[in-house]
């Protein structure tokens, strides 16, 4: 190691990040302190070090030799590392001999207020940086071979189009549906918005399609059992004891519909209060003729919007897990204002009322349903979170915000709520998954705005309302875009994983076997035939709990060394005690 | 040149589709008309509902189009024609514009900037700020090559002398290029309603109502006065409006439709102008806040606790009055019913998304829907697909759209092009095809 820190030449590169950081750090005096390390070749600073420009900076120092090491202080490494390893390979250097030092995140946007203190943390975080690298090696990357299979969880609409899509790009697919049959919540609609298909013929259309298609293998009634592996070699056993060995998995486990609490708005109390779904089911049981209820002519319906959506705290009954659906659930306000438009085509006369908070007709073709339905004669009524309609005997009273709160009292024969949507029921797939969900309980993406399909966890995707509330444009939006990347993965003769992951030094091991119990995955960590730890570098995922319990320092984490740990302490300790 | 799809558009979405191809082992030649990739989202000043810094994000998508073996970037060029050939494939007729510098040479060192006399309006920063005649489009543009524009440009040589390469070219004309591919993707994406549309708000005409995409402008760590300031004096505002639907759901303007995007947009310049600003006044004038994305409530319920102020009420009409501000003739839709007039010192005009470009200018089977934006006769379960076979669409090309939208439909987009390339020119192990 010694040997590689005498001729290691560091170049410090310090991030403004366009004012982000160099609104509050001086970057200048960081880069000058740096500059005075021994083994720091090269210390600058610069505007935008992700740009083009910034890029070039680094790798022509690399290509003159001035410098074998980098250190970039700039923002969180999830952003930028990726970028600045791929400038070293470009500059032919091993992309491993960098380190990313985060002086944005955690640097000058949490101390705004104290420009001195924070540009010593950051000098200090940067020089910690310049110590791990010198202790670096060159470290490479892990191939594993892929499955070219892909398991589908959930056969809606979304994972019939992922799989179809899958299965055109040469990959074999396992469809994996809990109930009896696919289509998910297809099967409920007469007419989809905004373009009013028959749900019948375009799931007809998807059916035939995945039936046709020699390497879809669909499994019904079916829920993964158990779970193993890693991303290009995923393990499944299913409830029907059908083994499956995937490449990667796109999660399309959909959404459930909420149900109103109990009593709310009395559902359940009075017949006359039925949920949209309901109402949509039983104007495709009787598909002509005007609504009934309980035998008797309907006259006046009144819609109830957000019911299980936009909740707030103290204002509405916490669901199941004590927290409340406080976000949109995107799809209920157009899919009431097509099913109204639908029952007004059947029955002019119809007085119907719709009462909302906000009208979201958001997408491509929606505003124009609204048109229809005010054209319809439909009249609207807006209401506020803390004044929610009272159903009454016969009728509906609303505190009308439009007209100044006057309390409106509306005769309604049926009263329909419009309820939001919830994700399926995946608490314990993802548990055995591992899986990340959001506090609003759908699967988490890897980034909300620049990564929508793909999961933290390598090998995931997901497709469709698994994810977030969507409707059937969408939804085969985001099948197709989990299908694109899934594409990519396994298009490819091998996997590519980081290398950072544990390692044995078998001279040092005396077989003790106390790291055996702290290894969470399964077969990661193992003793071999001559009694010696030994790590399977695919699936082991760096958590260090091993080399915690490593008495004779035995193990260690590739890139993430004891030393290099102890080297960077000092470094920052060495600056509060002199 | 041949490959396997041209991509038209390298905003965001283009980029996202060109870089799924491409990272599927296809070739891609991703034309983009402006003097840089990043399209619209790398001049906004953050994100919602993340409050990432839109630089920080777009920079990387950027650059790893821009150093990607299999994706060719052609920036400053324009799609003259595409035409369908008799076996399926596609030739596309393009025009590399001069930039008036000789881009093997350049090393983007801004000397020609620096020296250049000539100051003229930035098109980057929406007119809010200055350029040079010669000049690097924006901090992190790619490729960092300086346009001239010579329509300003004075010929003084100024730069030609300083250029330490020699690269300045005053007699560069533009080049036509001929490309072969299998399929076209559209991701041509939006432009913003015109300011002036609505002549009763004065947008164009009072210095300080603004455009929203002006106010990212305003917000941008990197922006044209580097904080908040009102254009007609410098002064920081201290009272600040948005208008919403300033230009959608407005049949009178020819956009019926809601541009989807505006609610959340300014929510977001609404908290980052009462970060900026502590003491300010905000106040969004709405319709219907359509908060309806992942997350977004949440964003929209935050702003509101906050403090910023969400008046239901229709503008009337805006007039200056003293010192540049402005008096906003409001119609509440709760509350009073009767008119009333607001003050403020700067106006942000929510304005809609329109179609960017019409494909319907070339001779091909490309159709637009009634509302200018690209037609999609395959949906729901096929958005990506046009009117024309072999050529498809995603991003705003197909309607007001937000980011993460137009990435899921760019992401699904490269999986039905992937799919015709699989029957065209299908992959052969290892890589090749």
């Amino acid at each position: 190691m010694s040997g590689a820190m005498d001729e290691a030449k560091v170049g410090v590169y310090v991030c403004h990040c366009g004012g982000n950081i160099s609104d509050v750090v001086d970057v200048k005096a960081v880069a000058a302190e740096l500059g005075k390390h021994p083994q720091v070749a090269i210390s600058k600073e610069f505007a935008f070090m992700c740009s083009d420009a910034g890029q070039k900076l680094v790798i022509e120092d690399i290509k003159s030799g001035k410098i074998n090491r980098v250190v970039v202080a700039a923002c969180s490494p999830a952003l930028h590392e990726l970028t600045f390893r791929k400038a070293l390979q470009r500059a032919d250097l091993n992309p491993y001999l960098y380190e990313h030092v985060n002086i944005r995140e955690q640097v000058s946007w949490v101390h705004k207020g104290d420009h001195d203190a924070a540009t010593r943390k950051a000098t200090s975080l940067t020089r910690a940086g310049v110590e791990k690298i010198l202790r670096q090696d060159r470290l490479e990357s892990i191939h594993v071979g892929a499955a070219k299979r892909v398991l589908i969880v959930g056969g809606g609409p979304a994972g019939l189009k992922a799989a179809l899509d899958s299965a055109a790009r040469g990959l074999k697919v396992t469809l994996v549906e809990k109930s009896g049959r696919l289509g998910g919540h297809l099967h409920e609609f007469d007419t989809v918005y905004p373009g009013g298909q028959s749900a019948s013929e375009l799931l007809g259309k998807l059916l035939s399609a995945v039936s046709a298609n020699p390497a879809i293998t669909v499994v019904l009634g079916a829920e993964v059992k158990t779970w193993d592996g890693f991303v290009g070699n995923f393990k499944a056993v299913l409830s029907t004891g059908d083994a499956v060995n995937a490449g990667a998995v796109i999660m399309a486990t959909g959404y459930r519909h909420t149900a109103p609490s109990a009593g709310e708005y009395r559902f359940g109390k009075d017949d006359r209060v039925i949920t949209l779904p309901a109402l949509i089911e039983q104007m495709k049981a009787a598909p002509r003729g005007p609504l009934t209820r309980g035998g008797r002519a309907v006259r006046s319906v009144a819609f109830i919007h957000c019911v299980g959506s936009r909740q707030i705290e103290g204002v509405h009954a916490p669901q199941e897990d004590g927290k409340v659906n406080d976000y949109c659930s995107r799809v209920c306000c157009t899919a009431a204002l097509h099913t109204i438009n639908a029952l007004k085509e059947r029955q002019s006369d119809l007085a119907i009322y719709d009462l909302y908070r906000d009208i979201r007709t958001y997408g491509r073709g929606h505003e124009a349903i609204y048109e229809q339905a005010s054209k319809n004669g439909v009249l609207f009524f807006r209401f506020t979170e803390e004044a929610q309609p009272e159903i009454r005997e016969s009728s509906v009273v609303v505190k009308d915000v439009l007209t100044w709160n006057q309390e409106v009292e509306l005769p309604a024969d049926l009263v329909v709520l419009v309820t939001g949507v919830k994700p399926g029921e995946v608490a314990e797939l993802t548990a055995m998954m591992k899986l990340p969900t959001g506090s609003d309980r759908f699967l988490q993406e890897a980034h909300p705005k620049l990564r929508p399909v793909e999961v933290a966890n390598n090998g995931f995707f997901l497709a469709g309302a698994c994810q977030a509330p969507m409707d059937l444009v969408e939804s085969a939006a985001a099948a197709g875009a989990a299908a694109s990347k899934v594409a990519a993965v396994l298009s490819k003769d091998f996997i590519t994983l980081d290398p950072y992951v544990a390692r044995v030094d078998a001279e040092k091991c005396t077989g003790c076997e106390a790291c055996l119990p702290e290894c969470a995955y399964t077969g990661a960590l193992f003793m071999n035939g001559s009694k010696k730890a030994e790590v399977n570098a695919a699936l082991c995922k760096g958590c260090g709990a091993c080399v915690a319990v490593c008495e004779p320092r035995a193990l260690d984490l590739a890139g993430w060394s004891l030393d290099q740990m102890e080297a960077m302490v000092d470094a920052m300790a060495s600056e509060v005690a002199p | 040149m041949k490959a396997h799809t041209l991509v038209i558009g390298a905003g965001i979405a283009g980029l996202q589709a060109a870089l799924d191809l491409a990272e599927q082992g296809r070739q891609v030649v991703l034309v983009e008309k402006n003097p840089s990739i990043g399209g619209r989202m790398i001049s906004l000043s953050k994100v919602y509902p993340t409050l990432d810094c839109a630089s920080c994000i777009t920079t990387p998508r950027m650059a790893s189009v821009a150093h990607h073996p299999l994706i060719h970037t052609l920036t400053y060029t324009e799609v003259l024609g595409v035409a369908k050939n008799e076996d399926g494939t596609f030739r596309a007729h393009l025009r590399k514009k001069p930039r008036y510098i000789e881009e093997d040479k350049c090393i983007g060192c801004k000397r020609c900037e620096e020296v250049c006399p000539v100051y003229i309006r930035d098109d980057f920063e929406h007119q809010l700020g200055a350029k040079k005649a010669i000049s690097i489009p924006f901090t992190n543009a790619i490729p960092q090559f300086p346009v001239l524009e010579p329509q300003s440009c004075t010929w003084c040589g100024a730069c030609a002398n300083a250029c330490p390469v020699d690269c300045i070219d005053f007699t560069q004309e533009s080049r036509d290029l001929f490309v072969e591919v299998d399929a076209v993707l559209l991701a041509t994406g939006f432009q913003l309603t015109p300011i002036d549309a609505k002549a009763q708000y004065g947008g164009g005409k009072l210095r300080n109502v603004i455009s929203s995409l002006q106010g990212e402008r305003l917000l941008a760590p990197h922006g044209p006065y580097g904080r908040v300031l009102r254009p007609s004096d410098g002064k920081v505002p201290d009272s600040i409006a948005f208008v919403q639907c300033a230009g959608s759901r407005d049949a009178s303007l020819g956009v019926p439709y809601c541009s989807r995007v505006c609610c959340m947009y300014a929510i977001k310049q609404a908290m980052l102008l009462s970060g900026s600003l502590p003491t300010a006044d905000i106040t969004i004038y709405y319709m219907d806040i359509r908060a309806f994305g992942k997350g977004y409530e949440a964003f929209y319920q935050n702003a509101k606790a906050m403090g910023i102020n969400f008046v239901k009420a229709k503008v009337g009409r805006i007039r200056e009055i003293e010192d540049g501000n402005l008096a906003l003739r409001i119609e509440r839709q709760e509350g009073t019913a009767q008119p009333e007039e607001a003050q403020h010192d700067l106006v942000i005009l929510s304005l809609g998304l329109t179609p960017q470009w019409n494909p319907g200018q070339l001779a091909w089977e490309v159709k637009t829907a009634s509302d200018g934006f690209v037609a999609t006769p395959g949906a729901p379960l096929d958005p990506a697909a046009t009117t024309q076979d072999g050529v498809f669409a995603c991003g705003t090309a197909t309607g007001p759209k937000d980011i993460v939208d137009s990435i899921m439909e760019a992401g699904n987009a490269a999986t039905e092009v992937g799919k015709r390339l699989e029957i065209r020119a299908p992959m052969v192990p290892g890589g090749a095809s």
